[in-house]
């Protein structure tokens, strides 16, 4: 292994580049830089597993089933809040088909949110377990309870929590997000972010906003519901199938729940049905499913499948946190931003969670005064956790429409107030460049004409940004790279690939590395004992598995190299690599040649990821990673007689450092772009405030986006970025690409109909309301 | 039941006639009846067989081959497929018909399979998302949802497919647009953000313009 080593690398975006120097750490790779010709890597490719999703043969949670396997069911509270006064299971235990049965909670225990844990049973069909579950008798005593987030703030209002609130994290947090600066009734504030003197800033402004912005709470809605499936192999030994964003958190807490060793539960995950940050762990946010299907399978000598159902997953699995977040901005007569105040008030229910992310401290960063205060406020419901960007939509949603509004009292346009603000290079790049393809300014112009003629169906134009860190993380993942006697390769990781693409991701840097084609490389992941990996939250796994399998890849080709240079009769530093043969001089060695002559089975190497070492060319703030840049922009269309927005255009324009593969990175920002136009317009968890419970716990009136429902045209562009911070220079894209969508169409139809829609979702009521009761008529 | 072809929620009841609904209700909920046997209300009607409580053999055509398998009455297809006869290419969902992922051919037209017993498809021709591949060759339309990456963590893409394999088999030969494939996937529901990628891919494959 060489000592460490001083590289010049050629780092930043489109006309900016310069070098700088980077100190690597002994054996790091040098990482690919501005002047790499990459062959593979950056180049489109369909996804390597793809054969299997569209022929069914793809296996996930929910379609494993270990031989006698049992079924369960859980028994979950009626109630928001209640005292359990007796609770006996025995009664199901002799029902037909039952295994085991389960109390969860014991009398006296008070249940705090509707669907939670009480009781559940295994037994041989999910027509039984339902069954057996009736037949559990429960006395419950029910107790006040609070739903409704600006009630649960007010004095005397029922008491959540009545002990310490513990915060759950998981790897969906945002890194350096989360704990707490005091709590008063149901009431937790958050550590605010300051900076100068915000009050002051407001006071001397000439010019102000002032408002607030209500967003609704989201669930994540992943299609397959939270599922594990509990094997056990010996009274201290299980095997865990999960439908699962992190492999390690799964085995971690499972081994913790029953006094294992992490080595002995063996997690499998080959393909999960979407996560967006709802699954880590062995549990739900709101259910112990790892204890619950564990223990069942514990009792019943036989493993156990436990499948949420499409209820379950809204009332327990998470949500994005609600927000009602007062605004204060305030300016000078030409246009500078003096103060920035947000007093955000947000429910994550029985959970914490539920700030309003960076946006307005990161972005905005050439105003001098800002304060951002956060509060969780606790309601009876059930936890809120990270969801894609946690906390990030509902803030950047509020902050940018009062920026648009504030422009308009400027009498500005909104792009050029926010340029005016943003230090980001590539960010401000990304806003001349959308501003020429979008046609922005000839639209606010057709939108300006629109509302002057009063129009029945308007147009509106709005722009949003996005910010993000660079979360990779370094120390975490250990990937091997195999290349055997009869040529083959494999590269092995316990890893989970959610959806992003990151098999082939991880195919084609192999691929890079060893010029082998892409389709000539097995990816096996989706196990835990395929080595340390990471979870997929924080948009981190490709900045963070990717230098990881680079340096394995690397690391067997040395070796190969002093093979073929043995072969060649040569020195290995004569050796050089092209269309994968080795050559030294005038001789070369084939490929296929070469790997005959591995002494034993086959060549092996393990790699891992260093921290990362740069940051070019701006700084997340508090920490020393990449600040990623995005910003969208959206055309809406508005009937104001029926108070309908349709969303026309999306242009998404994002920095993910280098793009791994343009095929799969376009599909995850684009569909970053549908998840936030759906949050945007349709979805929404509405509680009944009488009978604290959730109303629309399903799929046909909790509303997704549908194809019809979509943008009609959504255009994805990458600013392509050297950071010089990992030895490929991926970055992350699942949550940027969601951030700015519902701030940007939210803007649009401010500009359409002239008044902004201070309330998400974007609902015809809404948008009439903010019209005038009366819808106005088109006059012509 | 006759046609096969159309069963819907509509004609589901039909064919199982009024007789099969109120059987459903407590006595106390039925209409009075005008036969004179009030006791013919809750059976069979003319041409039906009694079946369950307990399971019966059930014979169909599963992609192509002849099954019969023991079913109980109360079980959906979907059940049926997934659990019984272990094909696991079909999801479950919503398990209520909202979301297409269970969608299934029944004699060549998209079904919720959530929503169908399993004894409904008796004699008839389900095709499932492992029954597009032809000798192990991936289909024509499957192969283009791999080239427009119409997936991304799959689990909405066995239903699309079907339903998309449902638009091409009933418009062979006309030219397709986008709001026809729109229509054909209006009631598949993706998480993930693929639509507009499935909709090139169905125009590629139907050989009309992505």
């Amino acid at each position: 292994m060489a000592d460490e080593q001083r590289v010049t690398l050629k780092v930043g975006f489109a006309e900016q580049l310069r070098d700088i120097e980077v100190q690597l750490p002994a054996g790091e790779p040098k990482p690919w830089d501005a002047r790499s010709e990459l062959k593979v890597v950056g180049k489109p490719h369909p996804r390597v597993e793809a054969p299997l999703k569209v022929s069914g043969a793809a296996k996930y949670t929910h379609d494993i089933v270990p031989a006698n396997a049992l079924w369960a069911a859980v028994l979950r509270s009626p109630h928001p809040c209640a005292v359990v006064e007796a609770i006996d299971v025995a009664p199901a235990k002799s029902q037909p088909g039952v295994s085991a049965a389960l109390a969860l909670v014991k009398p006296g225990e008070r249940v705090i949110f509707a669907g939670q844990d009480i009781a559940a049973v295994a037994a041989k069909t999910p027509e039984q377990a339902e069954a057996a579950l009736r037949a559990i008798a429960v006395t419950y005593k029910p107790e006040p309870f609070v739903i409704d987030t600006a009630a649960a703030m007010q004095d005397g209002a029922p008491l959540v929590h009545r002990g310490k609130v513990s915060e759950r994290s998981t790897e969906g947090d945002e890194p350096g997000a989360g704990g707490s600066a005091g709590q008063r009734g149901n009431v937790r504030t958050s550590p605010s972010m300051k900076k100068g003197d915000a009050h002051k800033g407001l006071r001397m402004a000439k010019v102000s906003h002032e408002a607030t912005y209500t967003t609704q709470v989201h669930t994540h809605s992943a299609l397959e519901t939270h599922s594990i499936v509990v094997q056990w192999d010996g009274p201290k030994q299980a095997t865990v199938w999960c439908s699962t964003q992190g492999i390690f958190s799964v085995r971690d807490e499972f081994a913790e729940v029953f006094e294992l060793k992490p080595a002995d539960v063996h997690v499998h995950t080959e393909f999960l049905g979407g996560g967006f940050g709802a699954k880590f762990g062995a549990s739900a946010p709101g259910s112990r499913m790892g204890f619950i299907a564990g223990e069942l399978a514990r009792q019943a000598g036989a493993p156990v499948r436990l499948v949420l159902d499409r209820k379950e997953e809204h009332l327990c699995t998470g949500n994005r946190p609600d927000s009602r977040q007062h605004v204060k901005l305030g300016a000078s007569v030409d246009g500078k931003l003096t103060a920035i105040h947000v007093v955000a008030h947000g429910t994550a229910g029985i959970g914490t969670g539920a700030g309003v992310g960076r946006n307005a401290f990161g972005i905005y960063s050439r105003c001098p005064n800002i304060l951002v205060e956060s509060h969780d406020v606790f309601t009876h419901a059930g936890p809120g956790t990270a969801m894609r960007a946690p906390g990030h939509p509902q803030g950047a949603f509020a902050l940018e429409l009062a920026i648009d509004e504030l422009a308009k009292k400027l009498k500005v346009d909104p792009l050029d107030l926010r340029l005016q603000h943003d230090e980001h290079p590539v960010r401000r790049h990304q806003f001349e460049l959308g501003r020429k393809q979008f046609g922005w300014d000839a639209g606010r112009k057709q939108a300006a004409a629109l509302r002057d003629k009063n129009a029945r169906v308007r147009r509106g134009f709005g722009v949003a940004a996005s910010i993000w860190g660079d979360f990779g993380r370094g120390k975490a993942v250990v990937a091997t790279v195999s290349v055997a006697r009869d040529g083959s390769v494999e590269v092995k990781n316990g890893l989970q690939d959610i959806g992003g693409g990151i098999t082939t991701v991880v195919a084609q840097v192999v691929a890079e590395v060893l010029q082998r084609p892409v389709e000539a490389v097995r990816v096996r992941l989706g196990d835990s004992e395929l080595g340390p990996s990471v979870g997929s939250g924080g948009s981190v796994t490709t900045a963070s598995v990717t230098p990881a399998v680079r340096a394995a890849a690397e690391a067997v080709k040395t070796q190969l190299t002093a093979l073929a240079a043995k072969q060649l009769g040569r020195k290995p530093e004569e050796v050089t690599w092209s269309e994968g043969q080795a050559r030294a001089g005038s001789k070369s060695i084939a490929w296929a040649e070469l790997c005959k002559k591995i002494e034993g089975e086959a060549v092996v190497a393990t790699g891992t990821r260093p921290e990362t070492y740069g940051a070019y060319p701006v700084k997340f703030m508090g920490g020393n990673s990449y600040q990623i840049a995005g910003v969208q922009f959206a055309e809406v269309r508005v009937d104001t007689w029926t108070g309908v927005v349709a969303v026309e255009r999306v242009l998404a324009i994002h920095d993910c450092g280098r793009v791994m593969n343009p095929l799969t990175a376009r599909s995850q920002v684009q569909g970053g772009v549908i998840l936030g136009t759906s949050y945007a317009l349709t979805e929404q968890r509405v509680m009944d405030r009488v009978r604290g419970v959730m109303l629309n716990p399903n799929l046909e009136s909790y509303k997704i986006a549908g194809a019809r429902d979509v943008p009609r045209a959504i255009d994805v562009v990458f600013t392509p970025v050297d950071t010089g911070a990992n030895n490929t220079g991926a970055i992350g894209i699942g949550e940027p690409a969601t951030i700015p969508t519902a701030a940007a169409i939210a803007c649009a139809v401010h500009d359409a109909l002239g008044v902004a829609v201070r309330d998400l979702p974007l609902t015809p009521d809404r948008v009439l309301a903010a019209l005038g009761a009366v819808p106005t008529r088109g006059a012509g | 039941m006759s046609d096969r072809a159309g069963i819907t929620r509509r004609g589901l009841f039909r064919g199982i006639g009024t007789a099969g609904l109120l059987a459903g209700c407590k006595p106390s909920e039925r209409p009075p009846t005008t036969t004179e046997d009030p006791g013919d209300a809750a059976g069979p009607g003319p041409g039906e067989a009694a079946l369950g409580p307990g399971p019966a053999p059930l014979t169909f055509t599963l992609n192509g081959e002849a099954k019969t398998v023991e079913v109980a009455p109360n079980i959906t297809l979907l059940a049926a497929l997934r659990e019984q006869l272990r094909f696991t290419g079909t999801k479950v969902v919503c398990d209520r018909g909202a979301c297409g992922a269970c969608t299934v051919l029944i004699d060549g037209l998209p079904r919720n399979s959530c929503m169908t017993l399993a004894h409904d498809v008796a004699g008839a021709a389900v095709t499932t998302v492992e029954g597009l591949a032809a000798g192990g060759k991936l289909s024509v339309l499957q192969q283009a949802f791999i080239r427009h990456d119409a997936l991304q963590c799959g689990f909405c893409t066995s239903g699309m497919l079907m339903s998309c394999q449902g638009l091409l088999e009933r418009t062979r030969g006309q030219k397709l647009g986008r709001e026809d494939v729109e229509a054909a996937i209006a009631g598949n529901l993706c998480r993930c953000g693929t639509y507009p990628n499935v909709v090139a891919a169905v125009l590629d494959a139907a050989g009309g313009s992505a």
